[in-house]
């Protein structure tokens, strides 16, 4: 033998120390901030929760309806937002398992088919919501929804069944990112700032129909079903375990915190534009013209392709989402590149949900702003039985180990479960016996 | 026969048929049985849970149990080893079907009574045990047949329960091919892929690993016991094995290819200078030299004395003398077999043939490989010593586009 063992394992030390150094292609800090991208994704994907077609609806029509009435709820709603989202992606992070999963195997078939029940019509709703928002866009270009909304849902569902959607979905997020410009538009609207402070901290309440509508709707949209199941699973693929869990946390809290600051901009500049001429939100067209202290004449075109790109980015995913989670849930075949008879109840959902969607967006003279915040607040309606079923799960002992929910987190995560379910409730109540607290 | 939902949360009669307490779970003795037994029931009443042996039990049925004594033992339910509760660790849990190759969902349990004995058959999968579980009084129906696994068909039981001997079979599992094993395990939950894994014998795990993806692989070695790491480590071809390391952190690393053989360690020593992206980091070190004095049929005898064949053997490299590494031709074995065995290699050989510097890029280094239908390039330095070969398979992980596996579309992936 040439060398001898202790040679060879001298040069293998050397060298493994040498590629640690990152001396490797992409190495170094390059491969350190591609890592860290990797990681990243649950928290971005939170801080993109607020701007799909029904967030941009609910947010625009809170400015324009009530001012600046409801920003007291931006606070307790990004704590509550941020406890729900950290409590589903520890849950991935600690039992490597979707919280369909977590489901089926704690709580068994009933409870697993009703919560399914539950997040099939939450998520129908949202669907829906995509597709108005499609509408909605491309009329602001001209484009008659009868062309327009079909031509989408058989795009998506060939994209995502045949094709690869991937290559699209970046495209679509780029578009989405036009939101942003409600925050140039809220500082350039010289909104009143002591009144928005004020605001932010004064808490007003309202036992009327319209501002419970728009409060449940609210909270429909941040704390959407389908996003606490999203995190969940994007956390289990991503492969977080407990060593880098902290980070992921810390994405999940600044994701969250992220959104509901582009929420806090949306709201005040239509107040500012939109509330302050008496302008109600009655059309997407309406919603663009908060953004024309921004972008002036293009506000509604630009406005248009946001809503585009968002809508038809969240209309590829979620039913897809929703077909994963039922079908891993109740032990049916999964995955796209299956056919029918192979895998007929995953992709039976997934084709289902975009029928519908696309079926009601069509409709026409469907009032679609009315429409966008009615599936939000089913969305808010349902909520509670999502956030009963989390809280049960995380505080499992058996399950989550060491990982429980802390007692002051619990404190806060249960608030938030009671208070959201009060909330609906009594929207519920208002709804039927509108006398009650007149 | 007898489903497990239909004798959950049934009543226990006594001798007078008066109810004592209700069926909570069914204690089932798991090993070296493919049907395991069933060796008693967990009885609650009121807050209590206790054990029932099975000897106390005359019947099980639809109706509930009956017991055969007045006697009643109310110690409190504690586990015993290898003991799993089907209600509790079983039902609605994942496992690995061996015969159909899947990881499916338990939605019932199957009993039969065998011999005086009750034993677990097999596991419903099918829509029918769903609907079983959703309304036992058969309120939905469905008229597609029940579909039941048979136990003995079971590789693995994703459950935290038990030990990872008692729920895997190693045997059952080692029937499927690695590429198999490997995409199950990639189906289940992070810590039960491991598991299986875990479960396997070392040269087979080495072969499940080499399947998955190498930051998975790095991260199953990097949490096993480092002795059994290192003897995987040895199984799994050099190239293989010189990824796995550099994806674990340095110490890990080090310390892993510490433990590994002499002869290991220095095959996967010679790889790792090599950056990732290049030939040298594609090659592996597994291939076969002949010197070129030799006759075909001395080649061919020497092929089948030696103590372990690589797995590519289908082109054979011809060097200048017996311990020399400089390359001057390849024989493709099917030109050795048809040859005349009297023959010289130096005639049958090919002097011209495509090659690669380690230094080329990897992705150039595979477009030449499919260009050229080849099943292997050998890689050569300077002076044109052979430094390891790159095969066919890893050229073609290059080429394939990386989402050729779908899953769900992530918003930022």
């Amino acid at each position: 033998m040439a060398e001898s063992r202790a040679d060879v394992l001298a040069t293998g030390r050397r060298l493994l120390r040498r590629r640690g150094r990152g001396l490797k292609p992409g190495g170094g800090l390059r491969g350190r901030l591609l890592a860290y991208l990797a990681i990243l994704g649950p928290g971005m994907i939170a801080a993109s929760a607020g701007n799909d077609a029904g967030g941009i609806a609910t947010f625009a029509a809170v400015g324009a309806e009530q001012s600046y009435r409801l920003l007291w709820i931006l606070i307790p709603i990004t704590i509550s937002l941020g406890l729900v989202q950290e409590m589903c992606a520890r849950m991935g992070a600690v039992t490597g398992k979707g919280l369909a999963d977590l489901i089926r195997e704690r709580f068994g078939v009933r409870w697993t088919a009703f919560i399914m029940l539950a997040l099939l019509i939450a998520n129908a709703g949202v669907t829906v919501s995509e597709f108005v928002g499609i509408a909605a866009a491309t009329e602001l270009f001209g484009v008659p929804r009868f062309v327009s909304v079909p031509l989408s849902a058989i795009a998506i569902w060939w994209l995502v069944v045949k094709s690869s959607y991937q290559r699209v979905e970046r495209v679509f997020l780029l578009m989405s990112l036009v939101f942003l410009g409600y925050i140039v538009s809220a500082f350039l609207a010289k909104p009143d700032w002591s009144a928005v402070a004020v605001s932010l901290v004064k808490p007003s309440f309202s036992f009327e129909y319209a501002y419970l509508f728009t409060l449940v709707a609210v909270v429909g949209t941040t704390i959407s079903p389908y996003m606490q199941v999203y995190i969940q699973s994007s956390v289990v693929e991503k492969g977080v375990t407990l060593e880098d869990y902290g980070r992921t946390r810390k994405d999940v809290w600044v994701g969250t915190t992220l959104a509901i600051l582009v929420v806090f901009f949306i709201v005040v500049s239509t107040a500012a534009t939109l509330n302050k001429h008496g302008i109600h939100i009655e059309s997407a067209a309406d919603a663009a013209r908060a953004l024309e202290p921004f972008a002036g004449p293009y506000a509604e075109k630009l406005f248009a392709i946001g809503l585009f790109g968002a809508s038809m980015l969240a209309a590829g995913v979620l039913p897809l989402a929703t077909a994963y989670s039922i079908s891993e849930a109740l032990g049916f075949e999964k995955g796209v590149s299956r056919s029918f008879r192979e895998a007929p109840i995953f992709l039976g959902v997934f084709t289902f949900l975009i029928t519908v969607g696309a079926a009601i967006a069509v409709i026409p003279g469907l009032p679609l702003i009315r429409v966008l915040l009615v599936t939000q607040v089913i969305n808010g309606l349902l909520l509670p039985i999502i956030l009963f079923a989390i809280l049960k799960l995380v505080n499992d002992r058996e399950l989550m180990g060491a990982r429980v929910n802390g007692r002051v987190y619990n404190l806060g995560a249960w608030f938030t479960a009671i208070t959201v379910t009060l909330i609906s409730l009594l929207f519920i109540l208002v709804t039927l016996f509108p006398r009650l607290f007149k | 026969m007898l489903y497990l939902s239909q004798v959950l949360g049934r009543p226990i009669r006594d001798l007078e048929g008066e109810r004592v307490a209700t069926v909570r779970d069914v204690i089932v003795r798991l090993g070296e049985d493919d049907h395991p037994p069933v060796t008693g029931l967990v009885a609650r009443f009121g807050r209590r849970e206790f054990f029932l042996s099975r000897w106390r039990i005359t019947e099980l049925n639809e109706q509930g149990a009956r017991l055969n004594s007045d006697k009643l033992n109310l110690r409190p339910f504690v586990r015993r080893d290898g003991e799993v509760l089907l209600a509790r660790d079983v039902l609605d849990k994942q496992l690995i079907d061996v015969d159909g190759k899947r990881v499916v969902r338990v939605n019932d349990v199957q009993l039969i009574e065998a011999a005086g004995e009750l034993r677990v058959t097999g596991a419903d999968v099918s829509l029918q045990g769903l609907y079983r579980r959703l309304a036992p009084g058969g309120f939905f129906g469905t008229r597609k047949p029940v579909e039941v696994l048979d136990w003995a068909d079971v590789g693995y039981l994703a459950t935290d329960a038990a030990t990872v001997q008692l729920k895997s079979s190693s045997g059952k599992l080692a029937r499927l091919h690695p590429v198999e094993i490997a995409r199950l395990a990639e189906a289940l939950s992070y810590q039960h892929g491991f598991e299986v894994v875990q479960s396997l014998d070392d040269e087979t795990a080495a072969e499940t690993l080499e399947e998955m993806p190498a930051e998975r692989q790095a991260r199953i070695l990097g949490n096993m016991n480092e002795e059994r790491a290192a003897d995987i480590l040895e199984w799994m071809s050099p190239d293989e094995a010189a990824d796995v390391l550099g994806d674990l952190p340095e110490e890990k690393a080090e310390e892993l290819l510490g433990l590994m053989e002499d002869e290991e360690q220095a095959d996967v020593a010679e790889l790792l200078p090599y950056e990732d992206d290049t030939a040298g980091g594609l090659m592996t070190t597994e291939f076969v030299t002949l010197p070129h004095q030799l006759t075909v049929g001395e080649a061919l005898a020497r092929l089948r004395e030696m103590a372990e064949t690589p797995n590519m053997i289908y082109y054979l490299y011809v060097v200048e003398a017996e311990s020399s590494w400089k390359l001057v031709g390849v024989i493709a074995l099917r030109s050795l077999i048809l040859a005349d065995p009297a023959m010289p290699l130096a005639e049958v050989m090919r002097t011209e043939f495509q090659r690669a510097h380690p230094d080329e890029a990897a992705g150039e280094v595979a477009q030449r490989i499919a260009e050229y239908n080849l099943l292997a390039l050998p890689v050569m330095d300077e002076s044109g010593d052979i430094l390891g070969i790159i095969t066919v398979d890893d050229a073609m992980e290059i080429l394939l586009p990386k989402d050729w596996r779908q899953r769900l579309p992530r918003l930022f992936a």
